[in-house]
């Protein structure tokens, strides 16, 4: 009975003192990023510039989807999370994760993220009232599930009357091909080339620009991470919008940024060419009231002071 | 309320049922000696004591208890992670929280650095030496600037005045913090806005209305240990970023930047488009020396009374603190509440394990049909036409043989049926007959999987095995296939399954009956050539037939091997259900505790957990009285 007592509160101690250990000053960051999402700072990643403007190594690590990162980053693997989707980042900081949103990322339209239904269907947009009582496969929680429902919205079809299935786009576009579904939403360069081998855009990018519908990917950091290294997340920041503006001067060095996307030039290139990279003041804009994030962020019911414009490189 | 009220009771039970257990321990006269069955039967109470330990863990861990007994402290320890928070940037600078000053590792690190650097540009093969030259005197400038900022002498009066403000006013904040009247009283108008606000704030606790997450800490000071905190964390913020603003650059380091950074923008202006990687180099220079710019280094020991002046007033808010800081400690176990921005948060244990009260408001909100979960219920039932059964089970090539034709639209417009395909309606289901209630939900249809899985794998394994373990052939032929894949995990065949089958219930149910169908097999094979031979023989020798010997002797024999052998698989059914409708699903428990997880709904990933675990007990109980009913011999030879 006594060893069984002190067995019990042995283990509460131990329990109650595994808090969480300080981890002294940052001796490497730990960034999160997408493959299949080519961005102008993997230019740098790959020649380690990172590395060497923060003063200390850079560990990158892919994710497949946004929620992942964040899972990281509250289980303190991930410092910093870039071209994190929006929709996983409000997700998060709607459930009280201690996250913060530092810069945008790039905005972009239908290009990058988007829903296809399969040719075999015959459905379109002039008949999507059809997609109804049907399987569609949407990544739940993810930028594409927000497109999802402002698709639906202007085709002017019932999402509640669809059978929704939670698959991520790699699935999505396995589903699609294989006849599961009538339609995938999916993100990503590759998945998307595999879905339009069976069906076409739900919306033409153009469409899409047209009817405001628009995914913005920010970049999130840790709030620890935040107030301890306040410099090096300035830093990143400024680094990754000289890259942004390399690449706007066409400057960038694409063959290494397809590279480290695993990503063909030309599917690289289109995946690319849909991203709009705003600059620093214009990135102000957007993230402070009135602009196109905070909008964004008001319209889902985001909980105030998720975001600091103050590592903005002005 | 009701959860200091079960706190207690469990508490008593627990009191109780020990004391009870050691008086039936001293009263009990059992001489079985140790190893004996009889002595593990009974123990009721003991199960009160384990339900009860396992029900205060989840009470002490989630910080129901807390919240029960002191529903103010998650409030007042909000605006105490506000003082905390506000005074982090600080305290990172000395070596409070971590091993030494900030200055100090920066200065190491970059000493590194440029170390690093001075090499690669020594060995780099493709700088002409002249360049090198050149890049290391700005190198050698760089590693100049350091001294410059750590000089005591050097600092300017500017700079210390600052400081010494800064720490008075820290100094001040400390002093002001302990008097009674701390926060002076703001005008009436503010306190009757904040009192307004309060109104409007909610409790702590999720919310019972909606599944998705709400803000769960209130935020704004509900009383005046609170109202205090909430006061000095905003005067500390202004201090923490009057800090922040200042820099510790004097006019020789001023001086000796500014040429650095013209030196280098001159050079690389003046560089060819061959001669990119000297460029590049001249870049990396320049980024150490603004890193070591921007770095906030002070010379040793200027900021000791700062330090000093932080250190002492974290003593006083932590006495200030008192009793909160107990309940802090022992009822907030391995995590707290912390402040980011605006909000506050609990994060550590009381972060992802949901409070018991909670859970039980969000499951009693989610098994509302209205509610459900992705607009399914979890289980409920709907009315259904007992037409579709008979549609489901006759086969529609029925009304194909009929002699004659389907009914052709006449000229007039319309369609007349005719007999041939009224039978049609018939065989399809489309008529009406009368409904009757059949269940439906998440639950529903992870049950019936199982079950309908775990079915058909008795219904094919048993007989195979059973043949398997009384036939040469059957035995030389089924082994390799069975023996194949049994052993591979069921999940690696989840995706290929998928594939094939795909998404709807039949992938599932297939997969499902891949693992009951080989455990199904193996033990009916088991059962059967572990019959003993002798009773065989009486049997023969008495004159049954084959089939009696099979039914009356063999298959008896081998029901305990067969039993045990559906309850192995109903475990196994419930671990690859759950993980193949996380693959891809739309209904399920599995598909609910998936998509949870993505929006972070800690409370609805464990009434998942909860739920499975209960159906796997369910179907366990069943499997035990059924074993009780159908070999009541077994255990007993």
């Amino acid at each position: 009975m006594k060893k069984i007592l002190s067995f019990i509160l042995g283990a509460v101690v131990a329990l109650n003192l595994s808090i969480s250990v300080a981890n002294a000053a940052a001796k490497e960051v730990r960034i999160a990023f997408f493959l299949e999402w080519p961005t102008p700072n993997q230019e740098d990643k790959v020649k380690k510039l990172f590395d060497k403007a923060l003063g200390v190594p850079v560990k990158w690590t892919n994710f497949s989807n946004g929620g992942a990162m964040t899972d990281a980053m509250l289980a303190g693997d991930i410092d910093i999370s870039y071209s994190q989707g929006l929709v996983p980042f409000i997700n998060a900081v709607k459930s009280k994760a201690p996250l913060k949103l530092v810069d945008v990322a790039m905005e972009y339209g239908m290009g990058g993220t988007t829903c296809v239904t399969s040719k075999a269907s015959g459905i379109t947009k002039a008949n999507a009232s059809e997609l109804e009582g049907k399987k569609v496969a949407v990544p739940l929680g993810t930028m594409a599930e927000y497109v999802f429902d402002e698709s639906m919205k202007v085709v002017g079809a019932n999402k509640s009357k669809m059978t929704i299935i939670q698959m991520d786009p790699e699935e999505g576009a396995a589903a699609i091909v294989a006849g599961d579904v009538v339609m995938a939403c999916l993100f990503g360069g590759n998945s998307i080339k595999a879905a339009l081998t069976v069906g076409t855009r739900l919306l033409t990018v153009q469409e899409a620009r047209d009817a405001g519908i628009k995914g913005i990917d920010i970049t999130s950091v840790t709030d620890k991470f935040m107030k301890e290294n306040p410099g090096m997340l300035k830093t990143f920041i400024e680094v990754t919008h000289e890259a942004n503006a390399r690449y706007a001067a066409g400057k960038s060095d694409l063959n290494v940024i397809a590279k480290d996307a695993e990503m063909s030039v030309g599917d690289m290139k289109e995946t690319l060419g849909g991203f709009v990279f705003l600059n620093a003041a214009d990135t102000k804009k957007s993230m402070e009231s009135g602009g196109n994030l905070d909008g964004f962020l008001k319209g889902m019911g985001t909980p105030n002071g998720a975001v600091d414009t103050s590592f903005l490189p002005l | 309320m009701i959860t200091g009220i079960t706190t207690f009771l469990i508490i008593f039970a627990v009191v109780g049922a020990i004391l009870y257990g050691r008086k039936l321990a001293k009263n009990e006269k059992l001489d079985a000696v140790f190893g004996n069955p009889e002595r593990a039967k009974g123990g009721a109470h003991w199960i009160i004591v384990g339900t009860s330990f396992l029900l205060l863990t989840w009470l002490y861990y989630s910080w129901d208890l807390a919240k029960s007994f002191y529903p103010q402290s998650a409030n007042e320890l909000c605006q105490v992670a506000k003082v905390n928070d506000s005074l982090l940037s600080l305290k990172y600078l000395f070596p409070i929280v971590e091993r030494e000053f900030k200055s100090t590792s920066i200065i190491k690190n970059e000493n590194r650095n440029i170390e690093k650097l001075a090499n690669e540009i020594k060995n780099s093969p493709n700088v002409k030496d002249q360049d090198k030259n050149k890049l290391l005197i700005f190198i050698e400038k760089t590693k100049k600037t350091i001294p410059l900022l750590t000089n005591e002498k050097l600092l300017e009066n500017e700079t210390k005045n600052k400081i010494r403000e800064l720490t008075n006013r820290i100094t001040w904040l400390t002093e002001d913090f302990q008097k009674i009247d701390y926060p002076p009283i703001k005008s009436i108008e503010e306190e009757n806005k904040r009192i307004e606000a309060l109104k409007i704030q909610g409790g702590w606790g999720s919310s019972g209305t909606a599944v998705e997450n709400t803000i769960e800490i209130p935020t704004i000071p509900e009383t005046k240990k609170g109202l205090k905190f909430d006061a000095a964390a905003k005067d500390l913020t202004l201090i923490s970023e009057d800090f922040f603003k200042l820099r510790n650059h004097n006019s020789q380091y001023k001086v000796l930047i500014k040429e650095i950074k013209d030196d280098i923008k001159k050079y690389r202006s003046e560089l060819g488009e061959s001669e990119e990687v000297a460029s590049a180099l001249a870049k990396d220079v320049l980024k150490i020396a603004r890193r070591i710019e921007y770095g906030s280094i002070f010379p040793p020991n200027t900021l000791d009374a700062m330090e000093q002046s932080i250190v002492e007033f974290d003593q006083v808010q932590k006495k200030e603190q008192g009793s909160l800081r107990l309940v802090d400690i022992f009822l907030f176990p391995s995590g707290t509440i912390i402040s980011s921005g605006p909000n506050c948060s609990e994060q550590g244990s009381g972060r992802w394990l949901p409070k018991p009260s909670d859970t039980l408001k969000k499951f009693a909100l989610i098994l509302k049909p209205s509610v459900g979960f992705k607009n399914i219920p979890l289980i409920w039932y709907e009315m259904m036409d007992v037409s579709k059964i008979v549609g489901f089970i006759m086969p529609d090539w029925l009304a194909d043989i009929i002699p004659g034709k389907y009914p052709v639209h006449s000229a007039d417009g319309t369609v007349k049926p005719n007999f041939k395909s009224k039978v049609l309606n018939v065989v399809t289901g489309e008529f009406k007959l009368f409904k009757i209630p059949v269940p439906m939900g998440h639950i529903w249809d992870s049950f019936l999987r199982v079950f309908l899985g775990l079915t058909l794998g008795i219904i094919f394994g048993v007989p195979l095995g059973l043949f398997m373990g009384l036939n040469r052939f059957a035995k030389g032929f089924f082994d390799p296939l069975i023996e194949l894949y049994r052993p591979v995990p069921p999940l690696a065949w989840a995706p290929l399954v998928i594939t094939v089958f795909g998404i709807d219930n039949i992938g599932k149910v297939f997969l499902l009956f891949m693992v009951s169908f080989s455990i199904m097999i193996i033990s009916a094979r088991a059962g059967a050539s572990g019959t003993q031979l002798s009773k065989i023989h009486a049997s023969h020798s008495l004159g049954a037939s084959k089939w009696q010997i099979l039914r009356y002797v063999i298959f008896p024999n081998s029901l305990p091997e067969i039993l045990t052998g559906v309850r192995v698989a109903v475990g196994m059914c419930w671990g690859t259900l759950v993980a193949a409708e996380f693959l891809a699903g739309t209904t399920g428990i599995g598909f609910v505790e998936n998509v949870a997880k993505k929006y972070f709904q800690y409370e609805v990933i464990w009434i998942t957990i909860f739920v499975m675990g209960m159906l796997g007990l369910l179907f366990d109980v069943v499997l035990r009285k059924i074993i009780e009913k159908t070999i009541p011999w077994h255990g007993k030879g």
